[in-house]
């Protein structure tokens, strides 16, 4: 009567599962299987887990070169009572606002530009990509010798097709440098986010355009009722991915300003490097560190979150 | 019994390894030289290479033993290099850095006692002034190998063909001011303002400020007086002014030594507030320029007015595990011979007092005239523990925000006493 009381109130176990049990062959390929993941786990818990944890430690300390003293959750409360902070956030949401819309737009025009081009789309392809392929530290030294106010190409160019009457400092002046930054950024952010939308546009099966094209349907309306739905996955995809790059940039403001003038193009990244090597305080920089990786992983999480609504309603 | 044999066979290729191992291991520490890494922001430039090169070359056939491993890193990227490594503990025995900052951060090994065992003769060889720049807290961190003196170049060239008479260059401001106003023409400007995010931004607003009388730090450099001194306010002002009033190149904001220099080399301004190692790098640039340069005392609003000095001296990273090594490259670097071939092909200034009176640094016209400007000059980098950050950050961000909104100026400078002053008490 226990036994089978008892066999009614447990849940029976799945058969695959008793089956394994019983192979002991079985039960050892599955720690294969962990020793064969165990030098990749041990490998990404030494760069990046272990640097994570140093670095939220370091957060949590006042260092003075060599020294360094426990200070709880001071620096916390340095950074976010300083001006820099606020401004170095704000710089970094309005430059990375303004970088993904433009990436964007451009990046989806120049996907339905190479979509449709069919001679020339491999040169097109290359010629689009360039900007990305070019390491960022070399592209953002070309550029900061066009925009050089004295000797700079974009000054010769704009003067002699009449577009300015005197030469500009364009990273020398906060709204000049801060639009220099971006539209550089824009240069080198564009091609990804167009090799993305590409090949969402592949996927669109031409019998729909070609139904809508004999419906009547206009190509504005092929592309708000077609184009644009077709590439809601991708659109999400790419300006996620894009927002969480664009975010912690720090190569082309590295080479290009610092972070000048005034603090005009000191995203946070910058604000980080210039506490940290700058004024030697590297407390401060590592809580600046964690707050930039708390956003970053808000725009993660954000990211897992539209991505996997997108497969519940794909597999629905 | 097999077991056995297989047991002593195998104990006795271990036995056998081990011994190998650690006789070869004996041999290799015996013969292996001692590696110094050596990390100076000027190696990297082009006019140092062949002395460092032969320096180096002379030292290691000098000393068998030790070998020296030249760390070539940019300019900007010098500090932040050498902050990393010292961070973790492996930073490069021999480096030239801001003295006050690394050695208040415990970066540096004190040197007193390599110092004090050399005969005092050789010691003389620096005057007392000097040496202050090699200092912190009383100790010595660092011997100063070689120097800039800040003086005024300017283009002969430039200068006669705006009717002024290159003999008589300007000695007060506002003689200065007369010149500009002739150097300045469509495209061509009397000189460059720097405002680039760097310290050179700050030692040429020093050089300003000292002709003026005024000082940026109170006696005991507790307190900031940017815009407490009224002559160093005036200084700031007058100087700042010449872009305001159109006669500097514009873009000061960007402007650092490189655009600094290449804007010379190109005749696109006249004259440029620099050290001597400016003139090799300008006559580089354009070959023409050679033998149509003049240096002149920086104009001055008092008499006697101090200029600005740069002092660059070697020290010993303090994790550096051959210290007696390191100190026989300093004194090898320091060698009257090295200073002045460092003068004469690198343009970088002999530092030793000693040296003055040398053949070679005397038939150089324009070096002696640096050296007897240099005579009445203050040192940089200013002994601040926090004096990198203010220097490349804060007095750069003031210049840049009284640049862009010259109305403001006062209350920008204002604004940097009160930072510096909170800096300095909360450090």
């Amino acid at each position: 009567m226990t036994a089978v009381s008892d066999s009614l109130s447990r849940p029976a176990l799945p058969q695959r599962r008793r089956g394994h049990t019983a192979r002991p062959g079985l039960e050892s390929e599955r720690w294969h299987g962990y020793l064969f993941i165990a030098p990749a786990f041990i490998f990404l818990c030494a760069v990046i887990v272990l640097p994570l944890i140093k670095a939220f430690w370091t957060s949590l300390e006042r260092t003075r070169g060599l020294n360094t003293m426990f200070v709880g959750f001071d620096n916390y409360v340095r950074v976010l009572e300083s001006e820099a902070f606020w401004n170095s956030l704000w710089v970094s949401l309005s430059f990375t606002a303004l970088c993904v819309a433009m990436h964007m737009a451009i990046g989806l025009g120049l996907a339905m530009l190479l979509n449709r081009v069919a001679h020339a789309r491999a040169v097109l392809r290359v010629a689009f990509l360039t900007p990305w392929m070019v390491a960022p530290a070399i592209g953002s030294t070309i550029w900061l010798w066009l925009l050089e106010p004295q000797f700079g190409v974009v000054n010769y160019l704009f003067s002699a097709v009449g577009l300015i009457d005197s030469y500009k400092a364009w990273l020398g002046e906060p709204s000049l440098a801060f639009g220099s930054i971006v539209a550089v950024d824009v240069w080198r952010g564009v091609p990804f986010v167009m090799l993305l939308l590409l090949a969402g546009l592949q996927t669109i099966p031409v019998e729909q355009y070609e139904a809508a094209s004999i419906d009547g349907a206009s190509p504005l309306q092929q592309f708000r009722y077609i184009t644009l739905p077709n590439l809601k996955y991708f659109i999400v995809v790419a300006s996620t991915l894009d927002i969480i790059n664009t975010i912690r940039m720090f190569d082309i403001i590295a080479v290009m300003t610092g972070g000048g003038p005034v603090g005009a193009t000191e995203v946070l990244p910058a604000l980080l490097y210039n506490t940290a090597f700058r004024a030697n305080h590297f407390g401060e920089a590592a809580a600046i560190g964690v707050l930039l990786l708390i956003l970053v992983l808000a725009f993660s999480v954000l990211y897992v979150g539209l991505t996997r609504t997108h497969a519940q309603e794909g597999s629905r | 019994m097999l077991k056995s044999t297989r047991r002593k066979l195998l104990s006795g290729i271990a036995g056998g390894l081990a011994w190998l191992g650690a006789t070869g291991a004996i041999a290799q520490t015996a013969d292996k030289p001692i590696v110094l890494q050596w990390q100076t922001a000027n190696l990297t430039e082009k006019q140092f290479e062949p002395v460092w090169k032969e320096m180096v070359a002379a030292f290691e056939a000098a000393n068998p033993g030790i070998k020296i491993d030249p760390v070539l890193v940019a300019r900007k990227d010098h500090w932040t290099k050498f902050v990393t490594a010292s961070q973790a503990r492996r930073a490069p025995c021999l480096v030239s850095v801001d003295l006050t900052t690394a050695a208040y951060n415990g970066y540096l090994m004190p040197l007193d006692k390599f110092w004090d065992a050399e005969p005092e003769a050789w010691r003389k060889a620096w005057s007392d002034e000097v040496m202050k720049a090699a200092r912190w807290q009383g100790k010595l961190y660092g011997v100063p190998i070689w120097g800039g003196i800040y003086a005024e170049i300017y283009n002969e060239d430039l200068v006669k063909a705006a009717g002024l008479d290159p003999a008589k260059p300007p000695v007060s401001w506002a003689d200065y001011r007369t010149w500009a106003k002739a150097l300045t023409k469509d495209g061509q400007w009397a000189t460059a303002i720097l405002g680039g995010k760097t310290d050179t931004t700050t030692r040429v607003l020093l050089s300003w400020i000292y002709s003026n009388g005024g000082e940026v730090f109170n006696a005991d450099m507790t307190e900031a007086t940017f815009a407490k001194n009224p002559k160093s306010l005036e200084a700031i002002k007058a100087y700042l002014g010449l872009a305001r009033d159109g006669f500097a190149a514009p873009a000061p904001t960007t402007t650092n030594y490189l655009e600094q220099t290449v804007m010379f080399a190109q005749n696109k301004i006249a004259t440029m507030r620099n050290a001597n190692w400016a003139i090799a790098k300008a006559e580089e640039d354009n070959p023409a320029l050679k033998g149509k340069l003049i240096v002149a005392p920086a104009p001055h609003q008092i008499p006697n007015a101090p200029t600005l000095k740069t002092v660059t001296s070697t020290s010993i990273a303090a994790d550096c595990a051959s210290p007696e090594a390191a100190w026989k490259f300093i004194k090898f670097e320091a060698d009257a011979k090295w200073s002045i071939k460092r003068a004469k092909v690198a343009n970088w200034m002999p530092i030793r007092s000693d040296l003055a009176n040398e053949p070679e640094i005397k038939s150089d016209p324009m070096l002696l005239t640096f050296l007897k400007i240099g005579e009445n000059a203050k040192p940089y980098p200013l002994p601040l523990p926090i004096w990198a950050d203010i220097a490349a950050g804060d007095i750069v961000d003031a210049v840049q925000k009284a640049l862009l909104a010259p109305d403001t100026l006062e209350t920008v400078f204002k604004d940097l006493d009160a930072k510096i002053n909170r800096k300095l008490k909360d450090q």
